[in-house]
């Protein structure tokens, strides 16, 4: 069984965790924002990002050169937690932060780190994951999209689908085919391409979700140019690349906090009422939560020393279980306080159970469905 | 911990394994147990971690004794080194010697003292038969004591948990005690704490026994032609096995951590409500997975899956701990967030 390590935060780590709370508590007092369950996906603010630029938030762990502040594994942990305990608008920057940048410090050309960096930490670039195709959910392996050299770069022909926030990005990382599809050798002939969506032959039609709002996409390409400087990587070397950024996606607080806020409200409702049973029978939750911040929080420390194969598999599992807990939260809150969820109800209670509710069954689905993770969690174990 | 501290823990770790099979776990079902072990930890100085020097103690601390002790959860040791080491842990707490035979403890109410003489029976108590000494709370209008007593002074009455481990009724008439001292409210509840992360340290041992076994029987199991770790279903009760062990190694490793910061009561009750949580999905997983030869006497899956479903309901369990944080968060006009993360008050 692997083993975790544990982690007592410093002072200078509790100190910049008020300071992040701080700057939060401001903003929501100012009217800034209004904090939202799952805000890490569907809370698009492109002038919230920017000021979160501005403080040096984003791209927090990069170095300096390119616009980040050279910080911990922990410190980013610890900033992106308060951003999901406060319900904060951070999905414009979101993806670009944690996965495009870590990919392109790994992997880009030095022109694609000068270019792109910089605008990400600013908050002013921001870029949509491009993987799922129509045919493929959990089977990356069976995408179709390609691209085919021409002069001077790719034209890429196909389609992909449940991009979240494509529309108010400016570009893709998207995962193609460089190599005929070959049955036998389905991980081999990918790559990842920068893919500008504001380019000639791109569109982006809207996925309207079961809550009404907008933020999954299909993006359709009809013979966008990509220019040569554009690949990430090496060509045919994609799958490779889209693995290691899977422990950054699997194993953070996102998997874990998406409906914190409710649970935060569910403990205010309870005490109001001065309702110890039900405040005993949330302890469960609270129990929860503790154990999987450990989990997550140990995850965070093995990626600090930078063992991306350990963590692949206790990633996973993270995963697997913290967003079967985020799920969790409104079945048992609603038994434990009497609601009317509404999206637009004055009581936050109601309107966070709403939202609460129209999100969940996503959790166990983006990033990889419960299923398949399982799946690798067993063949890691019968591996050891 | 340091480079000693691991050679304590894999002597340890070896003589149990080495000296631990079935069939001595199983001494507990003819009313026997392992004297031999017993006398082995003896030997190699395990009862004296986390003694203070001034009671010729070894050196080590309370982290080196749980993990001991979660390593005779791992083997099922059928002997009372959890129940000697916390008696021992009772009187060093209030500054009485402490013994060197065989000793047990309880923290239940039960005995009552009037003119310095104890009455009163308890029952469940561990390992009674075959201790010397009992280190037991005794209450009187004078508040709360912890006492030394010379079981030799008590009438014993024989029963088992689910596990064939005893679970004895103590009854005393008038049993004047070797020694004595007062016990604080806060001391008391500090003791209730650590006696709560000794049963998790031993809970986490057979957990990860579990895991170990299950594992490899989904390796060597076949059906249908091929080993049956290869069937998803299988894979999906796996993977829940996997995460539930995971969860209970690094709630105790937390518990171990946080034992040094003296703040550790939430970090205990959370701990202990999440492990039960646990106990309940692995031993079903585990006995689904190993099908029918998981219910066989022969199979050793039961000598661990029997004893997390009797420790779960011993001592301060999930129900105790769910009532002690209710009230926290009733009295305390805390905000959550700040709890969570141990930043209350700071700004």
């Amino acid at each position: 069984m692997f083993q975790l390590p544990t982690v007592q935060f410093t002072e200078e780590q509790e100190a910049f965790r008020l300071e992040v709370r701080n700057f939060l508590q401001a903003h929501i007092t100012k009217g800034t924002f209004t904090p939202a369950i799952d805000s890490w996906l569907s809370g698009v603010d492109p002038s919230f990002s920017k000021l979160i630029g501005e403080k040096g938030w984003i791209g927090l762990t990069w170095p300096k050169k390119y616009g980040g502040q050279e910080r911990s594994t922990l410190d980013r942990y610890i900033l992106t937690e308060e951003f999901l305990a406060a319900g904060a608008p951070v999905a414009a920057h979101w993806f670009a932060d944690r996965q495009t940048g870590p990919l392109l410090l790994r992997y880009g050309t030095e022109e694609q780190k000068q270019f792109f960096l910089p605008k990400i930490a600013k908050g002013e670039c921001y870029f949509a994951i491009g993987l799922s195709e129509p045919n493929s959910g959990s089977d990356l392996a069976s995408i179709r999209t390609k691209a085919e050299k021409v002069e001077g770069g790719w034209i890429v022909n196909g389609q992909k689908i449940w991009t979240s926030n494509a529309h108010v990005c400016h570009y893709m990382v998207a995962l193609v085919r460089t190599s005929p599809y070959d049955e036998k050798k389905k991980h081999s002939g990918l790559s990842q391409l920068i893919i500008d969506l504001n380019a000639e032959g791109v569109t982006i039609v809207p996925i309207k979700f079961l809550s009404g709002e907008y933020h999954f996409n299909e993006v359709f390409f009809d013979n966008v140019f990509v220019p040569d400087n554009m690949v990430v990587g090496e060509t045919g070397n994609g799958w490779e690349q889209g693995l290691a950024e899977l422990a950054f996606e699997r194993s953070g607080p996102e998997r874990i906090l998406s409906t914190y806020l409710l649970l935060e409200e569910l403990i205010k409702e309870l005490k109001h009422q001065k309702n110890k049973d039900g405040l005993k029978q949330a302890t469960k939750l609270l129990a929860q939560l503790w154990a999987l911040r450990n989990l997550s929080i140990g995850v965070a420390k093995l990626l600090e020393s930078g063992n991306a194969e350990d963590v692949a598999i206790p990633a996973s599992l993270v995963k697997a279980i913290g967003t079967k807990f985020e799920q969790s939260i409104p079945e048992i809150a609603r038994l434990l306080v009497e609601t009317y969820p509404n999206l637009e109800a004055k009581r936050k209670f109601d309107r966070y159970m709403a939202q609460a509710i129209l999100h969940a069954p996503s959790f166990t689905i983006r990033g990889g469905t419960t299923e398949i993770l399982y799946g690798m969690v067993a063949k890691g174990m019968v591996e050891k | 911990m340091s480079e000693m501290k691991e050679m304590i823990l894999d002597a340890a770790g070896r003589m149990l394994k080495e000296n631990i099979s079935k069939d001595v776990v199983d001494l507990l079902e003819r009313d026997d147990w392992a004297r031999g072990i017993w006398a082995l930890f003896e030997e190699t100085g395990m009862f004296n971690v986390a003694i203070s020097e001034k009671h010729g103690g070894a050196g080590g601390d309370l982290e080196d004794l749980l993990h001991i002790v979660r390593l005779t959860g791992k083997y099922a040791a059928p002997m009372p080194y959890a129940e000697s080491t916390f008696a021992n842990f009772l009187l060093e707490a209030t500054n009485q010697a402490i013994v060197k035979n065989i000793a047990t403890y309880s923290l239940k109410e039960g005995f009552h003292l009037q003119n310095d003489l104890i009455s009163g029976s308890l029952h469940n108590v561990r390992w009674a038969r075959h201790a010397d000494y009992l280190v037991a709370r005794v209450d009187s209008f004078q508040g709360t004591q912890i006492a030394l007593i010379d079981l030799q002074k008590a009438t014993i009455e024989h029963s088992n948990n689910l596990a064939s481990e005893p679970r004895d009724t103590i009854i005393l008439d008038k049993v004047k005690p070797i020694s004595i001292a007062p016990l604080s409210e806060e001391q008391l509840f500090y003791t209730l704490s650590i006696e709560t992360a000794f049963k998790i340290a031993l809970m986490t041992g057979a957990i990860e026994r579990i895991y170990e076994i299950t594992v490899q029987y989904s390796k060597k199991r076949e059906q249908f032609g091929r080993p049956i770790h290869r069937f998803q279903l299988v894979q999906q009760h796996l993977a829940q096995l996997a995460g539930e062990t995971a969860i209970a190694i690094t709630a105790f490793h937390n518990v171990c951590a946080a034992i040094q910061s003296k703040d550790f009561l939430h970090e205990i009750a959370f701990a202990r409500i999440r492990i039960e949580d646990a106990i309940t999905t692995i031993t079903s997983v585990a006995h689904q997975i190993h099908a029918a030869i998981g219910m066989t006497h022969e199979y050793t899956l039961h000598q661990y899956t029997r004893r997390l479903w009797s420790w779960r309901d011993e001592g301060r369990n999930s129900p105790f701990w769910s009532n002690y944080i209710a009230d926290y968060l009733l009295k305390h006009d805390v905000d959550l967030w700040a709890y969570l993360t141990k930043t209350i008050g700071k700004k």
